[in-house]
């Protein structure tokens, strides 16, 4: 029985967490897609399916497809681990996200927080390796800057994170969710989350903080070598990563699967889950389609002049507010 | 073997056959003269050859040994000051009769911003002796004005003239193995053998995969015993911002730029050589192709050339709608020019690059309903314009002018109040306003850097003199300033465009000289003469007498000029182009240098580069 509990279950609830990520992968392309051209006063994809919702399907199988090119030039190895290891940890992040009362994606490990910073901090490798082992001098810059740029926001980023820690006071996610959070406190969490919400933009390299993939410096940046299916990798795992940090976001300052009825009605805990994701997500394509990209040494400057000097306020005054009010 | 004789020559279009007897296929001299000539003569005496006005243009020949103390004079002389060289040409006399000692001739255009001067000189090379191989050669004015750099290059790939002290003298539109200077005369138009052949045979393909164009190195300034080596990355001809086929070959520091060396001549046509061999008023739909984002403006300028040399009356109508169409053009041009410097800057999301191609689409649908192209238009002609407006013409022109103004208001509070697009613009890509004369950089790029010139209110041509309008200018030298210049200039094209819809006078479109234009349909039925002139038209062309004449008209990127020799024929003997693009790219490397990688992009959209333009 132990084995069945250990394994067995874990490995079937994974796979169907896998499978709603890469759908939600699959939608959200076609949701990005479509709300651009809003934006953008065209129609968006409109041919495959109905309002194009097949879109995805048929992207899917082109990708599958287009023949596998490995160039000569390329560390072989580093080149074909390199999607791989960035798809690895936006799928993994999502083990400790509560989706409904009680119950975690996955796993209910009371390190959850940890968890979280530490997938964080093995992100960047995918796009380093791919960088470096393209042996491509367009890559190689997309993957410096890259390594500079996530590294640089895991700082702040990770002091919000220790924030919310210390005023929760637990390590675990679902306990944050289910915990009683007094009025003050979620004003001055919400304080925190326009900020919050640009070092995730840079932490998941999205506009216009997409500086390793600057298509008009850098061709692709760090994708520039690959195509057909290792390409699709890499956009897969920019997406799982923005559904990713979206609920992470809604977790820690929306109440994650929280919302009326969702105590009694559990099914209603993912509901709502979804539901704040979206929202967060049009977030992202907002900022996508109105705010140009800074440059690479002005984003930089961002980050060490003012979001790390913010951060270590905020995790100050929040320190002082958990030992005072709570 | 190359061919003598092209497989698509048609005897029709000869060149020679067509010259009337009589006519002396020489310009005459220039006659006359001015306060600068008279200066001129006086300092240099006996070596001016010849001096005085020439189709109203200061012409001024000069020996070329002085060629060089000349433009020297001319730049440092308190009562001359030409401050900047336009442009460098070259002529090939060998068919011409009469043609002198020398085959080859280079012509310089200099003007002088602060007196509102133009000045042609003229040089006869000397013949290639053992020390210079066999190419004719004159002294490069690179000493005397930095810009001179380019075009010089550009006479030595097409024609063949070395300039001596010249300090990177190569092939710049041609390719590095082409086998002759392709306007020389005698090289063939059509049925030459391509140096290329597609098969792993090709010598070219032993370098695939090598740095074959070194960068201009800068040595990097190192403690003794250290070594290191930059980075050489290839921005084009394939590369998402560079416009079209550019190809940078950037050295970079870390992400620093150390140099720039721009590969041109991807797009390369020939348009000159071509241009030598069609009638002149076949030539109009090639300019087209030139900067195909204001193909408006191209035909303009080499209307007006043409138009000058024949001495020819424009009616008022066709005039104000040249105007129209010039600055709807301008106002397209600019933005698609930010629609793309957005892009560039910004990341394809931005919303911009839409809004301001739906502006553009107005303006195309507009050129639509004229002449039924949207991007070649071809509209404007040799004469006037192909036909008159359309009755429904000037109402949806007004409905675009009244929209308009709030649309750059909207760019600009996407942009201009935007911090970051602020930041990613201020202090980059500076120019100071003296290296941007030295280089002889026009247009937008000129006035950015605090220089205020603008040939459609200090040289009007068209009747702009009648129409009120401000040129923008900035003193800031940097993408900021030229971008709020170009934004600012889209309004007072608006303006002039309001102007010239409420004083659209009726009359002819085009000018009645039959002699140039041809006759409407109609008149072919009733008249023998119309028909005559018709036939003549349309097989022989129209004679310009002999002469030579530099005509710069303010296109949207800068001046636009077109040089044309005629020698009393139907087609043109030489025929150069000015694009202010290609010279404007030049300031590439200067204003990059030092600055980030993402500011190469930056600067090439504030450049504003079209590649047909560049390569032509």
């Amino acid at each position: 029985m132990d084995w069945l509990q250990l394994l067995v279950f874990p490995a079937i609830r994974a796979l169907i967490l896998i499978f709603v990520l890469l759908t939600g992968f699959a939608y959200l392309t076609w949701y990005e897609r479509k709300l651009l051209a809003r934006f953008q006063v065209r129609y968006g994809p409109n041919r495959a399916g109905k309002f194009g919702l097949l879109q995805p399907a048929a992207d899917a199988v082109k990708a599958f497809f287009k023949e596998e090119i490995i160039p000569n030039h390329v560390d072989k190895p580093v080149y074909l681990l390199a999607p791989a290891m960035a798809l690895v940890p936006a799928l993994i992040i999502w083990a400790v996200i509560p989706i409904a009362k009680g119950t975690p994606a996955i796993a209910d490990v009371n390190i959850g927080f940890l968890w979280i910073l530490a997938v964080a901090g093995i992100e960047s490798y995918g796009i380093i390796l791919a960088g470096w082992g393209s042996n491509n001098n367009y890559s190689l810059l997309g993957a410096l800057r890259s390594a500079a740029q996530m590294v640089s926001y895991e700082l702040p980023l990770g002091l919000f994170l220790v924030s919310i820690l210390i005023l929760a006071g637990s390590f675990s996610l679902v306990e944050l969710v289910e915990g009683f959070r007094p009025w003050w406190e979620w004003i001055w969490l919400w304080l925190a989350f326009p900020f919050f919400f640009i070092c995730i933009l840079a932490e998941t390299n999205r506009s216009p903080f997409d500086l390793p993939e600057t298509e008009n410096e850098l061709v692709a940046g760090f994708q520039t070598e690959y195509g057909g299916m290792k390409f699709a990798l890499f956009f897969i795992a920019e997406y799982v990563n923005m559904i990713s940090t979206s609920a992470i976001m809604a977790t820690l300052f929306f109440g994650g699967w929280k919302g009326p009825f969702a105590e009694q009605y559990i099914w209603l805990g993912p509901i709502y889950l979804l539901i704040k994701v979206v929202i967060l997500l049009f977030l992202f394509i907002w900022v996508r389609a109105s705010i140009g990209r800074p440059r690479y040494d002005q984003l930089m400057k961002f980050c060490w002049q003012f979001m790390l000097p913010l951060g270590l306020v905020y995790v100050s005054i929040s320190a002082v507010l958990a030992v005072f009010l709570k | 073997m190359p061919l003598d004789v092209s497989p698509i020559f048609r005897s029709y279009e000869s060149q020679r056959t067509l010259n009337p007897p009589g006519i002396p296929g020489l310009a005459p001299l220039p006659s006359g003269e001015t306060d600068d000539t008279r200066r001129i003569c006086e300092q240099f005496g006996e070596d001016i050859v010849a001096a005085g006005l020439h189709h109203g243009n200061q012409v001024v020949q000069v020996d070329a040994g002085r060629l060089k103390a000349l433009a020297t004079f001319l730049r440092d002389d308190p009562e001359l000051r030409y401050e900047t060289l336009i442009d460098v040409t070259s002529l090939d006399k060998s068919q011409l009769p009469q043609n002198g000692d020398s085959r080859f001739q280079t012509v310089y255009q200099f003007r002088s911003y602060a007196r509102n001067q133009h000045l042609t000189v003229v040089a006869d090379c000397e013949a290639g002796d053992g020390d210079n191989g066999a190419m004719p050669h004159i002294d490069s004015l690179t000493g005397v004005f930095r810009g001179a750099e380019w075009p010089e290059r550009e006479v030595y790939d097409l024609m063949g003239i070395r300039f001596d002290g010249h300090p990177d003298l190569r092939r710049i539109l041609m390719p590095k193995n082409w086998h002759n200077h392709p306007l020389q005369k005698q090289a063939p138009l059509g049925g030459e053998e391509v140096p290329f052949t597609f098969t792993w045979d090709d010598p070219e393909f032993d370098t695939l995969g090598t740095q074959i164009l070194p960068s201009v190195s800068v040595a990097p300034d190192l403690p003794p015993g250290m070594s290191r080596q930059n980075m050489v990355i290839n921005m084009g001809p394939h590369h998402p911002s560079t416009h079209g086929v550019l190809r940078l070959v950037v050295e970079l520091d870390g992400e620093r730029i150390v140099s720039i060396d721009p590969d041109l001549g991807f797009l390369h046509s020939g348009f000159e050589k071509t241009g030598e061999n069609k009638r002149y008023k076949d030539f109009v739909y090639y300019t087209d192709r030139m900067d195909y984002l204001s193909s408006m403006s191209n035909n303009l300028g080499y209307c007006l050339t043409i138009e000058h040399m024949l001495g020819l009356e424009i009616p008022e109508r066709a005039q104000v709608i040249r105007v129209i169409m010039a600055e709807m053009q301008r106002i397209a041009s600019h933005l698609f020019w930010l629609a793309t410097h957005v892009l560039d800057v910004s990341g394809t999301g931005m919303s911009l690059l839409m809004y301001a191609t739906r502006e553009r689409e107005r303006i195309l649908d507009l050129f639509e309903m004229v002449c039924g192209a949207r991007l070649t238009v071809s509209y404007i002609r040799i004469g006037g314009v192909w036909q008159d407006l359309p009755d429904a013409f000037i109402s949806e022109l007004k409905d675009f002018l009244k929209l308009m103004p709030g649309k750059i208001s909207e760019y600009e509070a996407m942009l201009t109040e935007a911090p970051l697009w602020q930041e990613r613009l201020t202090d980059v890509g500076h120019i100071r306003g003296a290296d941007a004369l030295a280089m002889g950089l026009t247009g937008p790029m000129l006035r950015g850097s605090g220089v205020d010139w603008d040939l459609r209110r200090d040289r009007p041509y068209c009747g702009y003199e009648a129409y009120e309008f401000e040129v923008p200018t900035s003193d800031r030298g940097d993408c900021y300033g030229r971008f709020s210049i170009r934004l600012e200039e889209m309004r007072q094209s608006v303006r002039i465009l309001e102007q010239a819809v409420a004083n659209l006078p009726s009359g002819l479109f085009k000018s009645n000289d039959r002699k140039v234009t041809a006759p409407p349909r109609a008149e072919l039925d009733v008249s023998m003469e119309a028909l005559i002139h018709h036939f003549k038209l349309m097989t022989e062309g129209f004679h310009v007498p002999p002469g030579f004449f530099y005509n710069g008209i303010e296109s949207s990127k800068g001046e636009l000029g077109f040089y044309v020799y005629s020698d009393g024929s139907a087609k043109p003997y030489r025929l150069h182009v000015h694009g202010p693009s290609f010279n404007n790219l030049y300031a590439i490397d200067h204003i990059s240098r030092g600055e980030m990688l993402s500011d190469v992009v930056t600067n090439i959209g504030s450049i504003d580069i079209v590649l047909g333009e560049v390569d032509r």
